[in-house]
C-alpha cells in the first residue's frame, strides 16, 4: 500500500540515495573555504579587543570615539545586509556570485551581534536606540533560526514527501473527496453528514498553529472518521455490517493518511518559511529604528 | 400530463452536457437516490427529497419527502403550489429546478447545479495551502505596518514635538541651586563632588522626544528629563557651554584658567581623533568634554584623572611659565611644595613655595612646640591647674589651639588671648579686688600703662596694690624690685623690664630695642605671620582625617605631623609629604577579596578644577585668595596679622 510504502519510508528518514556528483556541493556556509567566517571573526575580535583595551570615561557607549565607529560600521552592514533582498532579484550579476554574497550575508550578520552590541557598550533603556539594538538582534537570531531550520529540514521534507509533488498531494487528497462523494450518494442523512463533515469541514492547512503544531484533531475528516469508526464496530458487534460504512471508513482512513503527509509537508514548510515573515518585516521596522536613532542622535548631539 | 427534465452538468472544460428525457407521468420524485425521477448527486440532497405533482394543467405542487424543506422563492417550505407560467424555480441543495412551459402542456424542468462542488483540495489553492501566505499577513504588509509604525512614533511625533517647543523653561529651583557658588571644601576628600542624591520628578509628564535619550539623566539634572531642548537648543549643534552657563554661572563655577593658557597648555588634538573634531565642530574644553550627561544617576560628575593629566603630565613643555609643576598621575605626583611665610608683616606677609626638604619658615613667632606637648613639665603643670582639657596623654591636646574651622577642613586662625591667654595671661599687677593686664598686641599702649602704673605707686602707692612676676617657672614668687632712682627712671626701668625681661613679650616675640625717646615708641615687636594654608593649591579635609591607622585625637595628627612633638622651633615646617598620603590614597585595602584601594587618588580627591584661575610665577603676598578670580574660599583663608 502506497501510505505504507511513504510511512516506511519516513521512518528511515531518507527519500532516496543520493546520485553521485562529478564536483563535492559548495553551499553558501562553507563557500570558498569560509571567506567570510574569516572575516566576521576577525571583525568581532577586532571589535572586541578594542573595546577591552580602551577605558572611556565615564563608561562605554555609543558616544565614544570607538562607538562613533563600531556604530557606523554597524550602520553600513546593516544597510548591506539588507540589500541582499535586492541582490537576490537581480539575477547572474557580476562579479559576486549569490552563493557568495549569502555566504556574506551570514557570517557578517552574526559578527553583527558583536559590533552591534559593542556599539551600545551594554547601556541599554527604553529609548528608540535600543529598539534599534533590539530589532537587529531579533532580525540576526531569526536567521540563525532559518539557518539552523535550512540545516535540518530539507532532508526531512524531501523524505516525507517522496516522489510525490505538492500538487499530487492535493490530487491525491481530492480524488478520495470525489470517491467519498460517490460512496456517500446512497448513505442517509445522518452518514451523508458525516461525509459532508469531511467534504466540507476539512482544512488542510489550517491556521498558523495547527500548521506549526500538526494538532487536526478537531479537522472535519478527523472527527467523521472517529465517529463512522464507531458506527462501524457497532454494527459488527451486533452483527450488521454495513458494507457502505465500511467503504466509507476505508476512504476516511485513506483521506487522514494522505491529510497527514501533506500536513507533515506543511508543517515543515511553514518552518521553513515562518523565520522570514519575522527577519524581512523586521529588518524593515530595524532600518527605520536606524534612521530614527541615527537622526536623533544627531539632532540631539 | 407529462414533464421534460433537462439535467445540465458541467464539463471539465467548462462546458454544459445537457440530458434531457421526457417522463409521462403525473408525479416526479426528487433526491439524491437512484430511483428518483431527477437525480441529484450531491450530499446536501436527501435521498428522495421531495415530489413534484401535476396537478392542473400549468400547476404543480412541490412536496418534501425527507424532511428537509426547499427554498421557493426564496423562501424555505415543505410545500408549495407553483403556477409554471411564472417560470418558478427550487432550490434543493446546490441544485436549481426551473420550472418552465413545455410542448404540449409538459412541464419543462430544468435542474443545474447553481453552488459549484467543494473541491477542499483545489489546484488553484496550491500555494495558499502549502505557503505561509494562507495563514499569514504579507511579509510586505508587515514590513510597511512594523516600518511606519517606527517611523511615525519615534522619529516623526518626537520631531514635531521638537520643532513646535518653545524657548525652554528652567525649573527655577535648579537655576538657583547651580547659581550658588560651591563652598570651599565641599565634596572633597571621596574623589567625588558631592551631587544632589534626591531625584526630582520632572513636572509636566511624558515628552515624546524622551524616547531620544540615550540613558538616564543624572540626579542632579533629573528635572530636565522632560524638557530635552534646555540643553540640546539647536539641532544637529552638540550641546554648548552656553546651555551649560544659562544655570552654572561663570560665578558659580570660574574658568580653572584664564582661557588662552588652558588652549596653550591643553595637549593638542591631533590624528584622526583631532580632524573628526574639528570637522564636527567639536573644539576642546567644553563643558561636555569632560561632563557626560545620560549615563546613569551619578555619573554626571564623574572625571577620568586622565582628564587632568592629559594637560599637566606635560604642562611645562606646552607653558613654558607655568609655575606647576608636570603631574603625569597620582603615583609619580611630584611631593608638595609648601607655600611658606618668607616675609612676616603685619599687612603685607610675603610667600614663597618650598620644597618640603630642609624647609624653614619665617612666621616671627616663637613657639616651641615640643614643650607645649610635654606630659611632664610646668606647661602640663600649669594646664592641669589651669583646668584646661587633656589629651589622652595627658599633655595639652592640639585641638586646644588648632581648633577646626567649620567646614572642618583646617583650622581656625590662632588667637592669642583664646589660645595661649590661658597661661600667658599678661597680669602685671593685683589691685585690690582687680587683676591689672596689659592689652595684647599694643606696645605702645603697654608701655604707656607699665609707665602710668609705676609712676602713679612712686607719688601715691596705695595700700593693696602689688606688682605681679611674669615669670611662668616659679608661680606667686614676688617680682624683683625696679631698681631705685626718681620715679621717671623707675617708670623707665619698669618699661624696659616688660619688653626685654622674661616670662612677658619674649617669650614669643622677637622685641627690638631702638632706643627711641619717646618711651612708648622705644620698643618694636618683630611682625608676626602665622601660616594658616600650607597646601593651597588642594584641600585637605582635616574632619575626615581624624584617624589614622586606628589612631585617633592626639595621635591621629602626630601620625602625620611627626616632627611635632620634638619640634624646638616654630621655623620647622611639620607637613606630610605626599608619600605619607600614598600610604592610604591608591593603595590596595588589605583585605581577602577587595583590590579596591583604601581611599580615593583621582586628582579631584584633593584638588578643584572649577576653582578659579591660580596666581601664576612669584607667589606675591597674600597670595591666596585675592589673585583668584572669583574670590571664592576668601572666607578660609584670612591672614592672621601679627599680635
Amino acid at each position: 500500500m502506497a501510505s505504507k510504502t511513504q510511512a516506511s519510508r519516513a521512518m528511515t528518514g531518507k527519500a532516496v540515495t543520493r546520485a553521485p556528483r562529478d564536483t563535492a556541493h559548495e553551499g553558501f556556509l562553507n563557500h570558498k573555504r569560509g571567506r567570510w567566517a574569516k572575516v566576521a571573526i576577525t571583525l568581532s575580535v577586532v571589535a572586541l579587543g578594542a573595546y577591552l583595551l580602551t577605558d572611556p570615561v565615564p563608561r562605554h557607549n555609543g558616544g565614544t570615539w570607538l562607538g562613533y565607529l563600531l556604530g557606523s560600521i554597524g550602520a553600513g552592514m546593516i544597510v548591506w545586509l539588507s540589500l541582499l533582498g535586492v541582490r537576490k532579484r537581480v539575477i547572474g550579476s557580476k562579479p559576486f556570485s549569490l552563493k557568495g554574497w549569502t555566504s556574506a550575508h551570514v557570517y557578517l550578520g552574526l559578527s553583527l551581534i558583536v559590533v552591534g552590541t559593542l556599539h551600545t557598550g551594554f547601556q541599554l533603556g527604553w529609548n528608540v536606540h535600543t529598539l534599534a539594538w533590539a530589532l537587529m538582534m531579533i532580525v540576526i537570531l531569526s536567521g540563525l533560526w532559518g539557518i539552523s531550520l535550512y540545516a535540518t529540514l530539507p532532508e526531512r521534507l524531501s523524505a516525507n514527501r517522496g516522489e510525490v509533488t505538492q500538487l499530487q498531494m492535493l490530487e491525491a487528497i481530492r480524488t478520495l473527496d470525489r470517491q467519498l462523494d460517490i460512496a456517500a450518494q446512497p448513505l442517509d442523512a445522518d452518514d451523508a453528514a458525516l461525509v459532508r463533515m469531511s467534504l466540507e469541514d476539512c482544512r488542510i492547512a489550517g491556521s498558523l498553529g495547527q500548521r506549526l503544531s500538526g494538532n487536526y484533531a478537531n479537522d472535519g475528516n478527523a472527527r467523521a472518521l472517529a465517529i463512522i469508526i464507531e458506527k462501524v464496530m457497532t454494527g459488527r458487534r451486533t452483527g450488521r455490517v454495513d458494507d457502505r460504512l465500511e467503504q466509507i471508513e476505508f476512504l476516511l482512513e485513506r483521506k487522514e493518511a494522505a491529510l497527514a503527509q501533506a500536513r507533515r509537508h506543511i508543517r515543515m514548510k511553514t518552518q521553513l518559511e515562518l523565520w522570514l515573515y519575522v527577519h524581512v518585516p523586521v529588518t524593515i521596522a530595524l532600518l527605520a529604528a536606524l534612521l530614527a536613532h541615527i537622526i536623533s542622535v544627531f539632532l540631539y548631539w | 400530463m407529462s414533464f421534460i427534465v433537462r439535467q445540465v452538468a458541467k464539463r471539465a472544460d467548462g462546458g454544459d452536457i445537457i440530458r434531457t428525457r421526457t417522463l409521462v407521468q403525473a408525479e416526479l420524485t426528487v433526491g439524491r437516490g437512484t430511483d428518483c425521477d431527477i437525480q441529484l448527486a450531491d450530499l446536501a440532497v436527501m435521498l428522495r427529497h421531495a415530489r413534484l405533482v401535476q396537478i392542473t394543467a400549468g400547476k404543480v405542487s412541490v412536496e418534501t419527502t425527507g424532511g428537509v424543506p426547499v427554498e421557493v422563492g426564496g423562501k424555505f417550505v415543505t410545500r408549495a403550489d407553483l403556477a409554471v407560467a411564472e417560470n418558478p424555480t427550487i432550490d434543493i441543495g446546490p441544485f436549481r429546478l426551473s420550472l418552465s412551459p413545455g410542448e404540449d402542456g409538459a412541464v419543462a424542468i430544468t435542474a443545474e447545479r447553481v453552488v459549484p462542488p467543494i473541491e477542499a483540495a483545489d489546484a488553484a489553492h496550491e500555494t495558499s495551502i502549502f505557503s505561509l501566505s494562507g495563514a499569514m499577513p504579507t511579509k510586505r504588509r508587515m514590513a510597511w505596518i512594523g516600518g511606519l509604525a517606527v517611523l511615525v512614533l519615534l522619529l516623526l511625533v518626537p520631531l514635531f514635538h521638537f520643532i513646535g517647543e518653545g524657548e525652554p523653561a528652567l525649573p527655577q529651583t535648579m537655576v538657583a541651586e547651580a547659581a550658588r557658588p560651591v563652598t570651599p571644601g565641599q565634596g572633597f576628600g571621596d574623589g567625588k563632588l558631592s551631587v544632589p542624591t534626591a531625584r526630582p520628578a520632572a513636572a509636566g509628564g511624558f515628552a515624546p522626544d524622551e524616547s531620544w535619550s540615550s540613558g538616564t539623566l543624572s540626579d542632579a539634572h533629573a528635572s530636565l528629563s522632560n524638557n530635552c531642548s534646555a540643553c540640546h537648543q539647536k539641532a544637529f549643534v552638540s550641546v554648548t557651554d552656553g546651555a551649560c552657563q544659562a544655570c552654572h554661572t561663570a560665578s558659580a563655577l570660574p574658568d580653572h584658567a584664564a582661557p588662552a593658557r588652558m588652549a596653550k597648555g591643553r595637549l593638542p588634538d591631533g590624528g584622526v581623533m583631532g580632524a573628526a573634531h574639528s570637522a564636527f565642530n567639536l573644539p576642546q574644553g567644553r563643558c561636555t568634554s569632560c561632563h557626560k550627561e545620560h549615563e546613569g544617576a551619578a555619573t554626571v560628575m564623574t572625571v577620568a584623572e586622565s582628564f587632568c593629566t592629559d594637560c599637566h603630565g606635560g604642562l611645562k613643555s606646552r607653558l613654558a611659565d607655568t609655575a606647576v609643576a608636570n603631574v603625569p598621575g597620582w603615583a609619580k605626583h611630584p611631593d608638595f611644595r609648601a607655600t611658606l611665610v618668607s616675609s612676616p608683616s603685619a599687612d603685607k606677609p610675603v610667600f614663597t613655595r618650598t620644597a618640603l626638604a630642609g624647609a624653614r619658615e619665617k612666621s616671627g613667632l616663637i613657639y616651641p612646640h615640643d614643650i607645649h606637648q610635654s606630659t611632664t613639665n610646668a606647661v602640663a603643670n600649669m594646664a592641669q591647674k589651669q583646668r584646661l582639657p587633656q589629651g589622652a596623654d595627658g599633655a595639652l591636646p592640639c585641638s586646644y589651639c588648632h581648633k577646626a574651622d567649620s567646614d572642618q577642613v583646617r583650622f581656625k586662625p590662632i588667637d592669642m588671648e583664646a589660645n595661649c591667654g590661658a597661661c600667658h595671661d599678661l597680669a602685671f599687677a593685683r589691685d585690690g579686688g582687680t587683676v591689672r593686664t596689659l592689652p595684647h598686641g599694643k606696645p605702645a599702649q603697654v608701655a604707656g600703662i607699665i609707665r602710668d602704673f609705676t609712676l602713679s605707686e612712686s607719688f601715691a602707692p596705695r595700700a593693696g596694690v602689688q606688682r605681679l612676676s611674669f615669670d611662668r617657672h616659679l608661680p606667686g614668687k614676688a617680682p624683683p624690685p625696679l631698681p631705685g632712682g626718681n620715679p621717671a627712671a623707675r617708670a623707665q626701668a619698669a618699661v624696659v623690664s616688660v619688653f626685654t625681661g622674661k616670662g612677658l613679650c619674649t617669650e614669643c616675640h622677637v622685641v627690638t630695642d631702638t632706643g627711641a625717646a619717646d618711651l612708648t615708641r622705644r620698643f618694636a615687636i618683630a611682625p608676626v605671620s602665622i601660616n594658616d594654608h600650607y597646601l593651597p593649591q588642594g584641600q585637605f579635609p582635616h574632619g575626615k582625617h581624624k584617624s589614622y591607622d586606628a589612631k585617633t585625637g592626639q595621635a591621629a595628627c602626630v601620625a602625620c605631623h611627626t616632627g611635632v612633638t620634638k619640634s624646638k622651633v616654630s621655623t620647622d615646617v611639620n607637613i606630610p609629604g605626599v608619600a605619607n598620603c600614598r600610604e592610604c590614597h591608591g593603595a590596595p585595602a588589605k583585605t581577602l577579596l577587595s583590590t579596591t584601594a583604601k581611599a580615593g587618588a583621582s586628582c579631584d580627591t584633593c584638588h578643584g578644577f572649577h576653582d578659579g584661575v591660580a596666581p601664576t610665577g612669584a607667589l606675591p603676598a597674600g597670595h591666596v585668595q585675592p589673585a583668584r578670580v572669583a574670590g571664592r574660599q576668601a572666607a578660609g583663608r584670612s591672614r592672621q596679622t601679627p599680635a
